[in-house]
């Protein structure tokens, strides 16, 4: 569990964030949650429950109407490019550019952030031998496998040290050591003071992983909190399994 | 370095083919990189012959002042339309949207730098086209050195004006399809209205300046150049700049290109990802009740897939049902207008027998069908997608089968209401439509056989954005292109032959060339498809 010392801000606010598609079907409704520095944050619910219309409104990448949501104070709505600066944002598919090397789109990414070549060079050898991709870096992203793209992508949310990582199913199409390799970065990341906010349908990973869950159903948060609170001793799968049949 | 360049720069960078030749290690792949750098080598060639060709033209008749103004609005044209049809997957609902907009761009410096790129990978062409006529303009006006530079210059700064233009009927298009459930139909029948509009404006123009009575093709030559300078003012403001020397039509041309550039991307930033959102969003309204099923046959299935591929993107059916729109459409108006005045309004009220062009008509239907064969850009539309096709029992010739049966069907219908549409108000006798229908019958089924030849040849998967397989690649290219020219030429043939032949015999020996034909692509296409 993440070392919860320092003193808490809040990194990520929801409030009341609602959004439709067509003929007044709502994705999210009324979503509201917290999440603060430290804080490595579980986003668990069905598919089509409203985890990604969430994350991708928080992202910054789908416009809403309804409800606020501020990272490190600022608007996304109003300020979107504050809190780009201080967010990352891995897809659960990552589109990234094929035609480009792997060593090509972390620069390009670096470049975005205008981090310094020495800072980058060293981050990029620090996450590519962690994952164990750095000989790969000089080939194209097409030649990667699904996993492989997933690091690079990995790699490039980590370049400029996010105040808030947000991710969409991360640890789809990783291998158990790149998995744990992820896991130990978003803990490293948590002590640091930086915020986690992640979806995933990995209910033990979660529960490992997280020191707070929401749980989603239809677009609506049906349960928030501490872990603790969230199960009250029992697992985070009969909770989650007793809370979707109510 | 700024936002804007280096997202451009990636942009570029992410599907140059020199990056992909430099570190791919496929041999085949770089094969083909290379065959393609010849291949458009010598289309840029072509082209460039056919525009000295035509300044020659202009300078031996005398009017080879006219040639500033022609180069003007040839390249705005060709950049306005091209421009309307790649507007929505360029410009809008891009595939890596989400990884752009989750960095710290701004929505306008992502729009702009999508329109920069656009601009930057089609310039070249614009650029072959203005050279070849400084190059043509220079043989016969000998104007002073500066003008050289000048037009070179000037010449980046034509397009952009019509790029802007379209940019923003495509941004209207989409902000209008934003706001309905089906936002793809809506975008593609709008960008069909805007494109059908914009044909019929060529004729509304010709027809104001036929009523000029213009004695001398002289004179009318250069009083069209001038009256087209006239309303389209960049067109001018270029002309005047390399003729006269007048520095202020040049600046005006630059000024007014950056002061419109940065307006509509002020407009169209302040609501990019709310469009965005809307058209990448899809309403799921989960109200689904299991009915009874439908078998199909693999090849119709492959078919029925084809056909929700293309209504799914608004790109793929501008560009893939545009010649078969027009086909229909030319063939209500020649019901409704009489054959012989769409004839004459071509023609110029030609003083001839309009009889003798119906034998052309299948060929007249198929230019505009035959522009553009779905099959030539299907295959390498799987994409990503192809391990679906590759993972089931489906044979490859069932799946190109499929592909071609989905052409067939789009291709039929419009060819025989076309066709009987003009054969009823041409007056052609009952036999010689028979025939005519057969023809085009034919003409389809070729057009179907070898656009898949050329699709499967040329199929690439690895590409960004499905515009670069449905407008730009090199199987599009190889087949319309000399598809075009060959039915061009196939057309004044046939109307020379029919004066001289019986035109049933006519007829019935393009059926039989056709058939050949036909049937030789399709044998080609079960060839290729045995290789795997």
């Amino acid at each position: 569990m993440p070392d919860l010392t320092d003193r808490k801000k809040t990194v990520l606010e929801i409030r009341d964030y609602s959004k439709s598609y067509g003929e007044g079907k709502k994705a999210a409704d009324n979503v509201s949650l917290t999440v603060e520095s430290g804080d490595i944050y579980g986003f668990i619910g069905h598919n089509g429950a409203g985890k990604s219309t969430t994350i991708r409104a928080v992202a910054g990448v789908l416009d809403f109407t309804e409800g606020e949501i501020y990272i490190d104070g600022h608007s996304v709505k109003e300020e979107p490019m504050e809190c780009k600066k201080v967010t990352a944002y891995i897809p659960d598919n990552p589109d990234l550019y094929e035609n480009l090397t792997g060593i090509q789109y972390l620069n390009f990414v670096a470049d975005v952030f205008d981090i310094d070549a020495e800072v980058r060079h060293e981050k990029i050898m620090k996450y590519a031998d962690m994952f164990g991709i750095t000989d790969s870096l000089g080939d194209m992203i097409g030649s990667y496998s699904h996993g492989m793209k997933q690091k690079a992508a990995i790699i490039s949310a980590l370049i400029h040290d996010p105040k808030l990582l947000i991710l969409d199913e991360p640890f789809v199409g990783l291998d158990p050591k790149a998995s744990f390799t992820l896991k130990e970065i978003m803990r490293d990341m948590c002590r640091q003071g930086s915020a986690i906010f992640f979806s995933t349908h990995v209910l033990d990973v979660a529960e490992k992983l997280c020191n707070k869950v929401a749980i989603i159903r239809q677009g609506r948060i049906i349960a928030s909190g501490t872990m603790e609170d969230i199960t009250e001793g029992h697992s985070l799968e009969e909770t989650f399994l007793e809370a979707d049949h109510e | 370095m700024n936002n804007s360049i280096l997202l451009l720069k990636t942009l570029l960078l992410s599907t140059s083919q020199r990056n992909i030749f430099r570190y791919c290690k496929d041999k085949k792949k770089r094969r083909k990189i290379i065959g393609g750098f010849i291949g458009a080598g010598l289309l840029y060639l072509m082209l460039m012959a056919f525009c000295v060709l035509m300044c020659i033209g202009y300078g031996m008749t005398g009017i080879i002042e006219a040639v500033p103004v022609m180069c003007a609005l040839t390249i705005s044209a060709l950049a306005f339309m091209f421009t309307l049809f790649k507007t929505n997957g360029y410009l809008f609902n891009f595939r890596e949207y989400d990884m752009l907009m989750s960095l710290p761009f701004e929505p306008r410096t992502v729009a702009a730098g999508k329109f920069m790129y656009m601009y930057v990978k089609s310039l070249p062409w614009y650029l072959s086209i203005s050279l070849a006529m400084l190059i043509g303009y220079g043989a016969y006006a000998h104007p002073g050195v500066l003008v050289y530079p000048e037009w070179v210059i000037l010449s980046l700064f034509i397009p952009v004006i019509p790029m802007l233009i379209s940019a923003f009927l495509g941004f209207l298009t989409a902000r209008i399809s934003a706001g309905f459930r089906k936002t793809n139909i809506i975008q593609t029948v709008i960008t069909m209205a805007f494109v059908i509009f914009c044909f019929s404006l060529r004729f509304i123009i010709e027809d104001l300046f036929r009523n000029d009575k213009v004695q001398s093709t002289l004179e009318k030559s250069m009083e069209l150049s001038g009256s087209a300078a006239d309303m389209y003012l960049p067109a001018g403001w270029f002309s005047d700049a390399v003729i006269r020397q007048n520095a202020a039509a040049g600046l005006l041309l630059i000024g007014v290109s950056c002061v419109l550039f940065a307006v509509v991307f002020a407009v169209v930033g302040s609501s990019y990802m709310k469009i965005n959102s809307a058209l990448r969003s899809h309403a799921a309204s989960g109200k689904y009740r299991m009915s009874a099923q439908k078998k199909r046959s693999v090849v119709s299935a492959v078919a029925f897939k084809e056909y929700k591929r293309m209504t799914g993107s608004s790109a793929y059916m501008v560009n893939g049902m545009m010649g078969e729109i027009l086909a229909v459409l030319l063939g209500i108006l020649t019901l409704l207008i009489g054959f012989e005045r769409i004839v004459g309004a071509v023609t110029q009220n030609a003083p001839f027998d309009y009889a003798i062009l119906q034998p052309a008509i299948p060929f007249i239907i198929y230019f505009f069908i035959g522009m553009v064969a779905t099959t030539a850009c299907s295959p390498s539309l799987e994409g990503r997608n192809y391990w679906i096709i590759q993972s089931l029992p489906i044979e490859k010739k069932d799946l190109y089968k499929g592909k071609m049966l989905f052409n067939m069907y789009l291709a039929v219908p419009a060819m025989a209401f076309a066709t009987l549409c003009m054969c009823i108000s041409a007056g052609v006798p009952l036999l010689d439509s028979i025939l005519y229908l057969i023809l085009g019958f034919s003409l389809c089924a070729f057009s179907t056989a070898w656009g898949c030849v050329c699709g499967i040849k040329h199929m690439r998967l690895d590409w960004e954005n499905e515009i670069e397989v449905i407008k730009q690649s090199p199987a599009v290219a190889i087949y319309m292109l000399p598809n075009m020219f060959v039915v061009m030429g196939l057309t004044v043939l046939v109307v020379f032959l029919g004066i001289r032949t019986d035109h049933r015999l006519l007829a019935a020996a393009f059926i039989l060339i056709t058939t050949v034909l036909a049937v030789l692509s399709y044998v080609r296409v079960m060839k290729l498809s045995r290789r795997g």
